[in-house]
């Protein structure tokens, strides 16, 4: 084992050990390259804005003489920001202790020799792949410019417009779109290539003698290209019968050649619309401090959508079929192309950090009881609720981890059984469900210190504020109690809740009543 | 007070079907179903009056329905355009005649009004509600469906005030059905002001006439009381 070949295995060790150096790592790993990171939008502001001024600055340049500091600016500090994260992203784009440390571990066990060499080969493989990757290329090539000897490397002023690229989402997504039909390109390419060659050989051919504007075989293949182009400046012109003959080949290729190339961003573009869809949707989803989780798009998941948007709630549709994702989408709901029985799915979309409840409504049992299984494989705490279609699979939804199963076919009897001999009183109760005239049911906490705590249920005087008090839920060490209609003398804690009954609008005020009071307290105290 | 005769006529005997039998007496139930395996099922869980017919066979559904006076009638077939088919069918042959049909769309249950149903229960909108309020507002749930379905104790009831009662011409508001009852009363049809039931939290001052019906929810043995009253008062 040579000095070489130890010093690395040491360094390797050492790093892999220190805890500070793989936090300081994971720190700049989430600032240049996690979407999910609080500040990494930040940095990118601040690049954007660092990129900006600098191509103000080589535009202002053209006309005038800059200030001194101006150019101490553009020159090191933004040269110098720049290298700094190009150095920065090299470093957390892998990690290459790894490979040390792996190698290591492989001659021990194989019981060879360290090999520095294939070791330093396999670190600069690693190194090569970033380097020669495209956005690692317009890093390098930003950093130029700082170079003024040469003129034309001014020109890369611009490539710290491109730059802006990498801190921009969508930008990454039309590049990847581009980068997905990379074949078709090149194909696209070496046509173009060859007809250019073929003309513009042949324009020289003619016309090097006699034309006064073809000077050079340089000047003929700019003429081909602008003319399969289509662009046709007119600098340059055939001037002889055959060119002329010749130049409606081209342009006819030039015209093949230029759909060609549209039907290639285009197909490229529908193909993926549904991934950028989706992106866009999970960019939001992330925005979102929690929301509720709607699997499958059926007729019942499409009514509970409508409800939870009255209530400015905010929920996740995941549905496989096309078309009832195109309805989800008519609506304008958040809504996503895949299927909530796959684990990376449910990764995704965080269901652990951020889902408050998932709801399966998928078309049959089965599939209900596969995403239950699903949903409770990545989270043990999330509520679920399943609705059901046979009777026979209560058991197995429960056994899967549902919470709560809705079967409509019981509420149906449910409702009938009751209807025949109390039909007003049905429609009264399903009305104040279904919120269809105004009326509702709805729960208001006893606040610490509000004007409800320690009072009684008379002395609170609900009929005042026109709503009825149904009853009171409270949890103390035996559980939850529900106090059907309690009595004039019941007193009410804090943390209880009543469950009242009125006209959305009364509901709203008491509620606020209630909540002032709360706060005023707090005041008060202060 | 309605169980003179109750004869209650079962279309379909499917998922929705077989859920509604079983809150009523088996020997009050006739079932007609369209399918034979339905049926069968029907047979196994212990109904005897079973008819099998064909959809169209409007001559035997019209023999079955003048055999016997029905009470009630429910469309509760799976399939929502039967339903509709059967509503119209049973309507044509007798206009007052009580069908409750089951839909599970708004679209349906439009159709069933049309079609001359009396009451119509869109089952998916009541999932949907139930969903969510079991996510938005749990405590309201768990209330609800204590006070409806699972305390055998507590009834919510209609009551008809009798002619000449201790309530008539009395105002809402100078009665508390709480303090003489322990009665919660949610709300009222009040004949004077037409035929459509107004909760009491909207804050008008009813005045009790005979005929109007109040909704009340509270234990049975309360509601009794009060309805004894009522007779007795009159």
């Amino acid at each position: 084992m040579n000095r070489l070949g130890s010093f690395l295995i040491n360094l390797a060790f050492y790093l892999e050990n220190s805890s500070r150096y793989k936090k300081t790592k994971e720190f700049f790993y989430n600032l240049l390259e996690n979407e999910h990171y609080k500040y990494k939008k930040y940095f990118d502001y601040v690049m954007i804005i660092i990129i900006i001024s600098s191509i103000t600055i080589i535009i202002e340049e053209v006309n005038h003489p800059l200030y001194y500091w101006l150019n101490v600016y553009d020159i090191y500090i933004v040269t110098t920001i720049f290298i700094v994260e190009y150095i920065l992203r090299l470093w957390v784009s892998d990690d290459r202790r790894r490979i040390i440390i792996e190698e290591f571990e492989n001659s021990v066990f194989l019981e060879t020799r360290f090999n520095t060499k294939k070791v330093l080969k396999r670190i600069w493989i690693s190194i090569k792949d970033y380097i020669l990757s495209p956005f690692s290329i317009i890093d390098l090539l930003a950093i130029l410019p700082a170079y003024r000897e040469i003129r034309i490397l001014r020109i890369f002023v611009l490539f710290r417009a491109f730059k802006i690229f990498r801190y921009s989402k969508n930008t990454v997504q039309f590049l990847e779109v581009i980068t997905s039909k990379r074949t078709e390109l090149t194909i696209l390419f070496l046509l173009v290539l060859f007809i250019v060659f073929i003309s513009g050989v042949s324009l020289y051919v003619f016309e090097a003698k006699t034309n006064p504007n073809v000077h050079s075989l340089l000047d003929s293949f700019y003429w081909a290209f602008v003319t399969i182009s289509t662009v046709g400046y007119g600098d340059i012109t055939p001037k002889s019968t055959e060119a002329r003959v010749f130049t409606i080949a081209i342009i006819l290729s030039g015209l093949g050649l230029i759909s060609f190339f549209t039907s290639i961003i285009v197909s490229s573009f529908t193909e993926k619309i549904d991934e950028i869809k989706e992106a866009k949707v999970l960019t939001k989803v992330d925005r979102l401090s929690y929301y509720y989780l709607i699997c499958g798009y059926s007729h019942l998941a499409e009514l509970l959508a409508q409800k939870l948007k009255n209530e400015k709630k905010n929920f996740l549709i995941l549905e496989t079929d096309p078309k009832k994702l195109e309805q989800a989408q008519k609506r304008g709901y958040l809504c996503i192309k895949e299927d909530a029985s796959k684990k990376e799915v449910l990764e995704k979309i965080q269901l652990k950090d951020k889902v408050k409840a998932a709801i399966c409504l998928a078309q049959n049992d089965i599939h209900n009881i596969f995403i239950a299984l699903n949903i409770r494989s990545v989270s043990k705490s999330v509520p679920i609720i399943s609705r059901t279609f046979s009777k026979n699979s209560y058991k197995k939804l429960e056994l899967a981890g549902v919470d709560y199963i809705v079967s409509p076919y019981q509420t149906a009897g449910l409702i009938a059984s009751k209807i025949i001999t109390q039909p007003i009183a049905v429609e009264a109760i399903s009305d104040i469900l279904s919120k269809k005239k105004n009326a509702v049911c709805d729960e208001v906490e006893v606040l610490r210190n509000s004007f409800l705590e320690n009072k009684t249920i008379e002395d609170i005087e609900l009929n005042k504020y026109k709503l009825i008090l149904l009853g009171v839920r409270r949890i103390d060490e035996k559980g939850k109690k529900f106090y059907f209609n309690p009595k004039d003398n019941f007193i009410l804690k804090a943390g209880d809740l009543l469950i009242i009954m009125g006209y959305s609008i009364s509901v709203s005020h008491f509620k606020s009543l209630v909540i002032e009071s709360s706060l005023r307290y707090a005041r008060f105290r202060k | 007070m309605h169980d003179l005769e109750n004869n209650i006529l079962l279309i379909g005997y499917g998922r929705y079907g077989e859920k509604i039998a079983k809150f009523f007496e088996k020997k009050d139930i006739y079932i007609i179903e369209i399918s034979q395996k339905n049926l069968q099922r029907a047979r196994q869980d212990g109904f005897e009056k079973l008819f099998l017919i064909e959809l169209e066979d409007d001559e035997a559904l019209n023999h079955i329905l003048s055999q016997k006076n029905f009470s009630h009638i429910f469309c509760a077939l799976d399939d929502e355009e039967e339903n509709v088919f059967f509503t119209i069918t049973i309507k044509s042959f007798d206009k007052k005649v009580k069908i409750v049909a089951i839909c599970e769309s708004k679209e349906s249950e439009r159709k069933l009004k049309l079609a001359g149903a009396d009451k119509v229960i869109d089952t998916m909108e009541g999932s949907a509600s139930k969903i969510f309020h079991l996510i938005e507002k749990p405590a309201v749930m768990e209330a609800i469906e204590e006070i409806l379905f699972e305390d055998e104790d507590i009834d919510i009831r209609e009551i008809e005030i009798p002619p000449n009662s201790f309530l008539e011409k009395k105002h809402i508001k100078d009665i508390n059905l709480k303090k003489l009852y322990n009665l919660i009363l949610i709300g009222l049809i009040d004949k004077e002001r037409g035929d459509s039931f107004v909760f009491i939290t909207k804050g008008i001052n009813h005045k009790i006439d005979a005929g109007d019906i109040l909704v009340i929810i509270g234990y049975k043995e309360d509601i009794k009381r009060f309805i004894k009253d009522l007779k007795e008062s009159v």
